[in-house]
């Protein structure tokens, strides 16, 4: 896999992939506005699902990626994910 | 086959009887290949050989928090079973560990089978003379929605007739009442949905006094009542049984009249064991993963191992994957 920086546009696409993968939703029907339980129906399990996938796609460019649980809860929307993995993955 | 990863350090008095279980299925022909920690003890086979072993440096513990445990402890036998499912190294997974980390470990690594809502455990409830009853959920899922257990009565179907040969297994949904309009609105909801579903031998509202008798293969509940269900039995079963124990040495005079019945009891007892049934299967991951008792004893995971081998062959997740894209739930 590719090391270094990861821009931001990459990580949405990141994050898109994995809500594709657990939510089996069209990857165009994903936008950063859209709040995880409201608007894509996504369970509490559904994100242990997200954060997991995401510390296993990012882990190998970014050593020791990881999500603590305790900010789970601040995650609110796609937009919050990609913001908080670009700013860990910095 | 590819061998069956059996979770060494997973169960109350793991790894003593875990391994002792692995031997004797190996010992039959079944390839295992245990997940525990580099210096593991007792890997000798009678023959001179030595089990496989998949090198794990943690362990999950049975209070640990689930998702957490899995998350943080990659390098624990839990999450390495699963990978080795995941990765082709192994084709199914056993472990007595840590119910809801093997569930999370199970569900994180192996993944779920594309259009499963949520995976749930299906337990067989033995039934005297008959073949059992596959009680799911049995505790995977405290609240759902009336789609997944139309869901779970596919899956538990599919189980129902790969694990006891039964061709068109006989579906109840477990209510307060046989009459479709009886019960909660999750219940009545999903009375109407299971009664349209095709491909399904859905019999009606069933009511617990039935999930331990003939007239029923699949009882499909929610994951909290499941668990009451199951755990009530359990303790029922265990209750009265003692209670007969005692009543046959009340009195000197019964002794040789119990030693009469024993014959036909110790059957009865063991077809009755959790032991004989080597556990409860996670059904919707994709993968076999089978979820055996913390008090297993030896023959429960040789059982349990069996069962793993027994659903690989028959290819059991692919037909669950077909029975659910081919429903529109």
């Amino acid at each position: 896999m590719e090391q270094g920086p990861i821009g931001r546009d990459e990580i949405f696409a990141i994050v898109r992939d994995r809500l594709v993968d657990i939510l089996e939703i069209e990857p165009s029907t994903i936008s950063e506005g859209q709040s995880f339980v409201d608007d894509l129906d996504a369970d509490s399990l559904a994100l242990i699902e997200l954060v997991d996938g995401l510390e296993e796609d990012l882990s190998e460019r970014t050593v020791g990626f990881r999500i603590d649980d305790e900010d789970l809860e601040d995650l609110k929307t796609v937009r919050d994910a990609v913001d908080y993995v670009f700013d860990r993955s910095k | 086959m590819l061998p069956v990863a059996v979770d060494a350090m997973g169960g109350d008095n793991a790894p003593g009887p875990i391994l002792a279980g692995a031997h004797e299925a190996a010992a039959a022909g079944v390839p295992v290949v245990l997940v525990g920690p580099s210096d593991l003890a007792g890997r000798v086979t009678a023959d001179g050989g030595e089990l496989d072993l998949i090198e794990a440096s943690e362990e999950i513990g049975m209070h640990d928090d689930p998702a957490q445990g899995v998350r943080r402890k990659k390098d624990s036998t839990l999450v390495r079973a699963a990978e080795a499912v995941r990765d082709g190294k192994a084709s199914a997974m056993i472990s007595a560990g840590n119910t809801g980390a093997t569930m999370a470990a199970a569900l994180l690594r192996m993944g779920r089978i594309k259009g499963v809502k949520r995976p749930a455990i299906a337990t067989p409830i033995p039934v005297p003379g008959a073949t059992p009853t596959v009680l799911l959920d049995a505790g995977a899922n405290a609240e759902v929605q009336a789609e997944w257990l139309v869901q779970f009565a596919l899956m538990g179907s599919v189980y129902a007739k790969h694990r006891f040969a039964i061709e068109k297994p006989r579906v109840g949904l477990l209510n307060i009442g046989e009459e479709p309009g009886k019960g909660d609105s999750l219940r009545k909801e999903a009375y109407h949905l299971l009664a349209a579903a095709p491909n399904l031998n859905f019999v009606g509202n069933v009511e617990g006094r039935d999930v331990m008798t003939a007239d029923l293969d699949v009882c499909v509940t929610d994951g909290f009542t499941g668990n009451v269900v199951l755990k009530t039995l359990e303790g029922a079963m265990k209750t009265v049984i003692g209670a007969l124990m005692d009543a046959f040495v009340a009195e000197e005079h019964y002794k040789p009249h119990a030693d009469a019945l024993m014959p036909a009891l110790v059957p009865l007892y063991e077809s009755l064991s959790p032991d004989t049934y080597g556990g409860a299967t996670l059904l919707g991951v994709d993968g076999v993963c089978i979820i055996a008792h913390g008090s297993s004893s030896p023959t429960a995971i040789v059982n349990g191992i069996d069962v793993a081998r027994s659903m690989v062959d028959q290819e059991m997740v692919a037909e669950i994957r077909e029975a659910i894209a081919s429903s529109a739930i």
